[in-house]
């Protein structure tokens, strides 16, 4: 019976003709525009997760303090709150990261009469105060203090970041929302089409007595055929595309986002979007009517 | 197995009511072979279809087969109609299909496990004098051939029933008598059939009981 349901199925997808390739290709242009914004997004993400653990505040003190008053020094920062963890970087370590960032230029450093760099407290923000907000007030804060002469740092851009994500994720659902209604309605006259075109067949079925699950499966079976097959070109687009665009995409969002690599879909990621597909071929099949019930 | 008590059928065509059947009542036994007779128009499509329920009757209960069919649900109908097998004046055949495959595809639809479909289909062809064309197309078979196809289409799920609308009407005189010949043969078998025939003399010439149905009342009951 399975089997049947299943040809029956087959055979109305071939007895759609262009209109049930219309009903494919609305799906594949649907999922390929809520996929790209979603693989966008997806990066975007990534980026903002890894600049929100990487968020420092620099405090740049006015002058070295001896080294049996650091100890004190860094407990009275700590004690203006909000800070998580805190490190001191004397002139001296900070040269040394200077000559190691330099590389091979590092012979520069040592032409220089004096070491120009101030002395450092690298500050991480405690979780509560890592919020636009919360980081401003802290800046604030450790301004106020003496032994500090500017204060470097802040989480605008990486929340702007997460703004464009958001902007991105919405501008994505909406033009996949505006594609999928058109592909359910697309699959739906797809399936129309051919009820018209099989009434004798179904008034047949009706006759002599079928079900009417036998006779509305191999529509609903239909519906989503379409829709994952109009998924799975979507899928392989999008992955032929990021394939493409890797080569050129890697340095940029590293040069940009501080991303080691573009990311794309994950398996389970993959299957939400087969599902999807799937799901608007299959309403679209299950909304088509036509042919005189019992 | 068929039971009709006061049965009405009523249309409406916009402010106007047409009767096609007013309170008729009728039985039939299993195993009887009844003709309906009445000229066009007289209610004998309306009375078959509301035996097998593709139209409710206005007043009145009918049973058929052991189902109360004014009252049926809807989920309920296929099973009924797996119980009834109906033909048609025109054979209704499928024309992308062949002869087999017509048949065939009653039993596919029913869920029959594939390896009966091939013996049952075969056997029902043979019964109808049709083993031979099985790989024909509809277009490719006379209009004789193309009604027994139908009559094996009706067949081939063992129907305790058989209401046959008209089925020597697209026919002339010698298919026509070769189609009755079929059903008495299907009758001798076991299976209840009901025919519906405008021909006086058809009515005749089978000599069984006979029903005849004229603006819709039931004015005779012979035999």
């Amino acid at each position: 019976m399975l089997a049947f349901l299943i040809g029956e199925a087959f055979r109305n997808l071939r007895r759609g003709g262009r209109v049930a390739v219309s009903a494919v290709l609305l799906i594949t242009l649907s999922l390929a525009a809520l996929g790209a914004f979603w693989v966008l997004s997806l990066n975007i993400g990534s980026a903002v997760v890894q600049w929100r653990d990487r968020l420092r505040v620099v405090l740049y003190l006015r002058e070295e303090p001896p080294a049996g008053e650091v100890e004190g020094l860094l407990r009275k920062i700590e004690g203006v709150g909000g800070i998580q963890r805190l490190r001191y970087v004397s002139k001296a370590e900070a040269l040394q990261t200077l000559r190691r960032q330099l590389g091979g230029q590092a012979g520069v450093v040592a032409e220089l009469p004096s070491n120009p760099l101030p002395p450092s407290v690298e500050v991480t923000p405690a979780p509560e105060a890592s919020t636009p907000e919360g980081t401003r007030a802290l800046i604030q804060r450790l301004s106020a203090l003496a032994e500090v002469e500017e204060v470097q740092g802040g989480t605008e851009w990486v929340e702007r970041l997460a703004q464009w994500q958001g902007l991105l994720q919405a501008i994505g659902l909406a033009l996949g929302a505006v594609l999928a209604l058109a592909a359910i309605l697309t699959a739906t006259t797809a399936t129309t089409l051919v009820l018209h075109a099989r009434r004798e067949e179904l008034e047949i079925m009706r006759l002599v007595g079928a079900s009417e699950m036998v006779i509305r499966l191999p529509l609903f079976l239909q519906g989503l055929a379409q829709g994952l097959m109009g998924a799975a070109v979507a899928l392989g687009g999008l992955y032929f595309v990021y394939r493409l665009a890797l080569p050129t995409l890697e340095p940029l969002l590293s040069l940009t986002l501080g991303l080691s690599r573009a990311t794309f879909f994950t398996p389970t990621e993959i299957a939400l979007l087969l599902g999807g597909g799937g799901l608007l071929g299959a309403l679209g099949g299950l909304a088509a009517k036509g042919g005189r019930p019992a | 197995m068929i039971e009709l008590q006061g049965v009405s059928k009523v249309y409406r065509v916009g402010p106007v009511k047409v009767t096609a059947l007013a309170d008729v009542s009728f039985g039939v036994e299993k195993g009887e072979f009844t003709v309906l007779a009445g000229p066009s128009g007289s209610g004998k499509t309306t009375l078959l279809r509301l035996l097998y329920r593709d139209e409710l009757p206005t007043e009145g209960e009918i049973r058929v087969a052991g189902f109360g069919v004014t009252g049926l649900r809807r989920s309920k109908i296929p099973q009924l109609r797996r119980a009834v097998g109906v033909v048609f004046q025109d054979a209704k055949l499928l024309p992308g299909r062949n002869v087999y495959d017509n048949v065939a595809f009653v039993l596919r639809v029913l869920g029959t496990p594939r390896r009966d479909i091939t013996p049952r289909v075969m056997q029902t062809l043979k019964a109808v004098g049709l083993s031979a064309r099985a790989q024909a197309l509809p277009a490719q078979l006379s209009q004789g051939e193309q009604q027994r196809a139908a009559l094996a289409r009706a067949l081939v799920k063992e129907p305790s029933l058989l209401l046959a609308d008209e089925p020597t009407g697209n026919l002339d005189e010698g298919m026509g008598e070769e189609i009755l010949d079929l059903l008495r043969e299907i009758w001798s078998r076991g299976t209840t059939i009901l025919l519906a025939t405008h021909r006086a003399t058809l009515a005749n010439q089978l000599k069984r009981r006979t029903l005849v149905l004229d603006g819709g009342r039931l004015l005779k009951d012979e035999g």
